[in-house]
């Protein structure tokens, strides 16, 4: 029963989303009980499935028996149960705070709404699971069109960020299928552990080298590296309220989870892309995307699009850890970018709360509103520690990670874009505390309704989760560096 | 330089692929018009599943069904069907996604009156 769990954690949401239409399309208050329930149960099958990876050893599945140079394989191992544990949790916290801010105007169309969310969470685990370069593809493909029309959902200016998204969005998928086409084209083989064991032989390959180009541009653009990030800040910030939350945390790190999977699983991150070590590339571009993430945050005013480029940068940082190729910075940066999931979340989240219950928009209007909103800028504080880096918070001891990592493997440029985004994070935070503490001791004459409970649950689970992973960071930095680190790394 | 020439020319199948990627690449940057840039970015994933079926295109092969049981298997004879199936995902996926963008553009068009890219953000402003 066991080996099945992986399979039953995509199932889940799979089936609940393709009976959804015919369940609940004359009882459609049934559909948000129905989707808590089913990310409920998953989240306990996610858990499940992690303790079970723990005491037996990674997990592998082959699809209807087909054995692995044929068959589909998805392997468990502890990076992706530890990382479904947390798309599962999110994903239910999501879905319950969708219920007070979901679009009103969708009226019946709110069952297409919960099975596309569904039809995200389980395309998400097949990301994390797949083992097979093309199964990726199409997971990736899934939950790239469920966001889609997600964010279009929102009507209006999301509509032309959703297509913008789309456009930029495809053009990534067949560059990735395109580098999938030419590895498989010089390897023979689209299984992951098969390809592992034909690579050595062909490590000169030119076209490998030229796969793997287009690999990481594809992904890049999904994942909103630098230089491809322009459709990811406007998506996420016209997106409907309750699926931004979901959206921001979740989608570019499961993109990038899939670029560290094929560099250090897959090509065993020793690549050598025209004289550049690969990981030289991942880190410059990490770094790069760090700094200029984090400056264009401090020009905006939307207090989202802050946010979403804020976003941007620790894709950046993340990015630094990874590929400074040590076990430090690897497992710092993987901690680093469980905290970003919960911090992104947390982040859209009190977004979605101010705008749907006070209206605030920008930075000035959350001035106006501030000394009113107690949950509100309580939680935001929080979440700022998080995002900057003060202990106690988990944001801190990932970046401390992945600085130590930086530091043994001697790149102090790593070192030096970690501390200078994080004093850039710093700057629009405290520009957003200035509007907040400066403009207090005139309070506007408008009163505000009682702060609904679903809002004051959800930011307190959040921030809690961020001083939560901070204080227990060393546990989980251990179970990273004895369960989740590459093969013979 | 005249070596690379002949190759190129030995392979019009690739060459076929690039022009038709960059073609689509050009029409996705240059034009306006969304419906035009959603025709670009299908002629984009046209062309990358049009690479996948060259590469794995053999002459002189069959259907990957054992003609017989006793012989040994013969893989020159025999297609490979792997490609084939990929291929197949992957137009599915593709119409998925233009699905997806030209109801997005049905909705703009209601929403905005134009589909021209400039007139929409003059009314963003």
């Amino acid at each position: 029963m066991s080996h099945q769990l992986p399979v039953i954690l995509f199932l889940l949401p799979l089936f609940a989303a393709i009976s959804m239409p015919l369940v609940c399309l004359k009882h459609r208050h049934w559909s948000f009980p129905v989707s808590v329930t089913i990310l409920a149960a998953m989240v306990l099958v996610s858990v499940l499935n992690l303790y079970n990876v723990i005491q037996h050893g990674e997990v592998r599945y082959v699809f209807s028996g087909w054995a692995v140079p044929l068959g589909i394989e998805w392997i468990a191992d502890g990076l992706a149960s530890v990382i479904l544990v947390f798309v599962s949790a999110l994903g239910l916290l999501g879905v319950a705070f969708t219920r007070s801010t979901a679009p009103k105007e969708l009226g019946g169309r709110i069952v297409h709404y919960y099975t596309l969310i569904l039809l995200l969470i389980s395309a998400m685990t097949g990301i994390v699971f797949a083992r097979d370069f093309f199964n990726l593809f199409v997971f990736l493909e899934v939950a790239a069109i469920a966001s889609y029309a997600l964010i279009g959902v929102a009507g209006g200016r999301a509509l032309f960020a959703a297509f913008r998204y789309l456009v930029l969005g495809t053009l990534g998928a067949s560059l990735y299928l395109l580098g999938v086409s030419y590895l498989y084209a010089v390897t023979g083989t689209l299984n992951m552990s098969d390809m592992v064991e034909r690579l050595p032989l062909l490590m000169s390959s030119k076209a490998l080298v030229g796969g793997l180009l287009f690999m990481f541009i594809g992904l890049g653009i999904k994942m909103a590296l630098v230089p491809f990030h322009a459709w990811m800040p406007e998506a996420y910030t016209y997106a409907p309220d309750s699926i931004s939350p979901i959206l921001a945390s979740l989608t570019t790190k499961l993109a990038l989870l899939a670029w560290v999977r094929i560099t250090y699983w897959v090509f065993n991150s020793s690549m050598i892309i025209f004289n550049i070590p690969i990981l030289l590339l991942v880190e410059v571009l990490g770094a790069l995307a760090a700094v200029i993430g984090a400056s264009l945050a401090l020009a905006q005013r939307d207090i989202k699009m802050i946010f979403a480029y804020g976003g941007i940068s620790h894709i950046g940082i993340i990015l630094i850890g990874v590929g400074q190729g040590n076990q430090t910075g690897f497992a710092g940066g993987v901690f680093y970018l469980l905290n970003d999931a919960v911090m992104q979340a947390a982040l859209f989240f009190l977004a979605a709360a101010a705008s749907c219950h006070y209206g605030i928009k920008t930075i000035e209007d959350i001035g106006r509103v501030g000394k009113q909103a107690p949950w509100l800028t309580g939680s935001l504080i929080v979440i700022a520690m998080g995002m900057i880096g003060l202990p106690p918070t988990g944001g801190f001891f990932g970046k401390w990670y992945i600085i130590l990592g930086a530091l043994d493997a001697g790149n102090y440029l790593s070192v030096a874009a970690v501390i200078l985004s994080t004093l850039l994070t710093l700057a629009y935070f405290v520009k957003l505390f200035e509007s907040i503490f400066r403009h207090a001791s005139t309070p506007s004459g408008v009163q505000f309704a009682e702060f609904p409970h679903s809002f004051k649950l959800t930011l307190g689970i959040t921030s809690a989760a961020i001083l939560i992973l901070g204080l227990f960071s060393a546990p989980f930095v251990q179970f990273i560096l004895n369960y989740a680190l590459p093969p013979g790394f | 330089m005249v070596d690379a020439i002949v190759a190129i020319l030995q392979r019009p199948n690739f060459l076929a692929f690039v022009i038709i990627f960059l073609w689509g690449f050009y029409i996705m940057v240059t034009r306006y018009n969304l419906v035009k840039k959603l025709i670009g970015m299908y002629l984009v994933q046209t062309s990358v599943i049009f690479f996948l079926v060259s590469i794995s295109a053999k002459e002189g092969a069959t259907v990957p069904i054992l003609i017989s049981t006793t012989e040994p298997v013969q893989v020159a004879n025999y297609a490979n069907p792997l490609p084939h199936v990929l291929t197949l995902t992957a137009i599915v996926v593709g119409v998925a996604t233009t699905g997806v963008g030209l109801a997005l553009c049905a909705a703009i068009y209601r929403k905005y009156g134009s589909l021209d890219e400039q007139a929409i953000l003059e009314k963003l402003e």
